[in-house]
């Protein structure tokens, strides 16, 4: 069973989306690490090496994504993991940019794939089932 | 200091005052000195102070005003977004505080200042007030012509509420329940009501020295579902603990949940009650006014659907006879707003109050069955808590979320026990289906049972948590109820 560790990142405490996540996850077959809202970069990344995980889910709904954001793939090198797989969604900027500039400045942050606001989780399981290699 | 539910002297206030304003450079400037932050609030004009705008709302009642949210990391953007928003037709003003601030990380405010400065544009979703400091604050405060609030979701409110009283700002929304659970999830709610009696015995200290600043407990919780005696019990908690530390002006809240008749009973229950409370405890002479959210759930991505939300929102307001209303923009389900869509938003939703400045929902058989519900509902919840506080509010709410008597659905926080699911029944009222801990009695859970049951079976499905996933989607997909049996 694959692990995929989900959260919500920065100072971000919306709950829902992540508790939905967490469930569907876990409906279809994956070993979910939730470290919940208001979580940093090292929370995601401690729970992934003390997990195993082959993916970092990071949720932010809150417009402070940018900042948030900014260096993560670089402490999961540190860190040892610099391979695993790493996902953003929700609103990750602050206020209605073009998208494609948007996925552009995260994918240059070393994210793997970037999902638009409003993209339920179960729009996102095909990707994850490709990219872990299922 | 031991918690309970009574009025902090003022040496126990200044002991503290002195720890809270040594947190961050800004809680140095003279200007806090209270008896200057006094003369300065007593030079605002009455047009200008919250509380009394509120009170005369409430006495010469004419429509439902109008608020938005609004907030971005530098002063002079700040302003010039308030006041193009003050031209749209904003009644009231807010400042929306972000997100580092409402942590206390006020280094990583500064941060997001300078960043925002070399990029050009805001990376904070709200206004750092601290940071910004008296000064700043009192900038804003002059700059525009109508009342200024702080709206936040701040467990630890106690510094930014100095920095935005001294600076002028006549109202501060939150509580230690309602910007403690679904705003955090670590903070004990016993830490958060002493914070929040900090906040309100500051605003009781001014009332003392004669000037009058209305705080305003946070309604909606966490905008998903909530039950309306839920998000009631603890509004007028919030209230009651308010008005004993000397709070005069109250504005209790609620979020709509979008059947029309469960929205208008809330609000008259919610106005009805508080009052009630808070003349039964003693809390003589305090103004009591209300606020509606509009929908603060998923919004639609289209933005002229979103407008017919908004608009659907502002009809509920207007015919519950809300004193205020927060209203929301077409840009909802991407974020935080242009100021041009913010000022669409005020504008739809200010129509329609002045458009229904007549009308108040009729009277009916169901209007009343449901205003009798929810009484009883919150009755239930309020004996539970002061049964489990002994007589003491303070100490009773910490024990009722302990145990689950009190719960609010999809709250963060470890010390709320997430035990209880909300769906909507066959006609779109929010009932619970999963009861945790909640402290109703059996005829009430029986009730809730029967409505859920209904409406299951009219869908032919089983009860369970995909009815309520798929509720919680349901309006930003056009329909209040998530039935799988829709064709568009």
């Amino acid at each position: 069973m694959k692990t995929i560790v989900i959260g919500v990142i920065g100072a971000d405490c919306h709950a829902v989306g992540n508790k939905i996540i967490d469930y569907v996850l876990r409906e279809h077959g994956y070993n979910v690490v939730n470290v919940g809202v208001l979580s940093s970069q090292e929370d995601f990344i401690n729970a992934a090496i003390e997990s195993n995980a082959s993916m970092i889910l990071v949720s932010s709904l809150y417009g402070q994504g940018e900042l948030d954001c900014r260096g993560m793939r670089e402490k999961c090198v540190e860190a040892g993991i610099g391979d695993i797989k790493l996902y953003v969604g929700g609103n990750i900027v602050v206020g209605k940019q073009n998208f494609d500039e948007v996925k552009e400045r995260f994918i240059k942050m070393g994210f793997d794939r970037v999902f638009a606001p409003n993209t339920p989780i179960e729009a996102d399981l095909p990707f994850i089932k490709e990219d872990l290699g299922e | 200091m031991e918690l309970r539910n009574k009025k902090w002297t003022e040496e126990e206030f200044f002991k503290v005052r002195k720890e809270v304003l040594s947190t961050w450079p800004t809680g140095n400037d003279p200007e806090l000195d209270l008896d200057k932050a006094v003369a300065y609030l007593k030079s605002i004009p009455a047009s200008k102070n919250f509380a009394l705008k509120l009170k005369d709302a409430k006495e010469h009642r004419v429509r439902t005003l109008v608020q938005p949210r609004a907030g971005v990391a530098l002063l002079n953007e700040h302003i010039a977004l308030l006041q193009h928003l003050e031209k749209a037709g904003a009644d009231f003003l807010p400042s929306t505080i972000d997100a580092y601030t409402r942590q206390n990380r006020y280094s990583e405010g500064e941060e997001g200042i300078k960043r925002s400065e070399e990029a050009g544009r805001s990376l904070l979703n709200g206004f750092p007030a601290v940071n910004h400091g008296v000064k700043g604050c009192r900038k804003v405060v002059e700059s525009i012509n109508v009342p200024l609030q702080a709206r936040h979701g701040t467990p630890d409110s106690r510094l930014l509420a100095e920095i935005i009283h001294a600076g002028g700002w006549t109202s501060n929304e939150g509580g230690g329940i309602s910007y403690n659970l679904p705003y955090a999830k670590a903070v004990s709610i016993e830490d958060s009501i002493k914070y929040w009696q900090y906040c309100d015995r500051l605003v009781g200290y001014y009332e003392e020295h004669g000037v009058t600043i209305n705080r305003e407990p946070f309604g909606p919780l966490t905008g998903t579902l909530v039950p309306p005696s839920i998000a009631i019990a603890v509004g007028i908690i919030e209230a009651l603990l308010a008005a004993e530390q000397g709070v005069k002006n109250i504005t209790v809240g609620y979020g709509m949940c979008g059947n029309i008749v469960q929205d208008v009973a809330a609000v008259r229950s919610l106005q009805q009650l508080t009052e009630e409370y808070l003349e039964e405890k003693g809390y003589k002479g305090c103004c009591v006014t209300t606020v509606f959210h509009q929908w603060m759930g998923g919004f639609p991505a289209d933005e002229a659907e979103a407008l017919g939300l908004i608009s659907m929102s502002s009809v509920v307001a207007s015919l519950a006879g809300a004193t205020k209303m927060i209203n929301k923009t077409p840009h909802e389900s991407v974020g935080i707003p242009t100021k041009e869509a913010n000022a669409d938003g005020i504008k739809a939703s200010k129509i329609i109050t002045k458009l229904l400045e007549d009308q108040t929902f009729p009277e009916s058989q169901k209007l009343a069955d449901e205003i009798a519900q929810i009484k009883k509902e919150v009755k239930c919840l309020m004996d539970c808590v002061y049964n489990v506080g002994e007589g003491d509010l303070a100490v009773g709410t910490v024990k009722a979320f302990e145990q689950g008597l009190l719960d609010i659905p999809f709250a963060p926080s470890k010390y709320n026990a997430g035990l209880i699911l909300p769906a909507r029944d066959a006609e779109g009222c929010v009932r619970i289906l999963e009861f945790g801990k909640l402290g109703f009695n059996d005829e009430i859970k029986a009730f809730h049972r029967a409505k859920i049951a209904e409406r299951a079976k009219q869908d032919g499905r089983e009860v369970g948590f995909q009815l309520c996933i798929d509720d919680i989607y349901a309006v930003s997909t056009g329909h209040l109820i998530g039935r799988t049996s829709y064709k568009d």
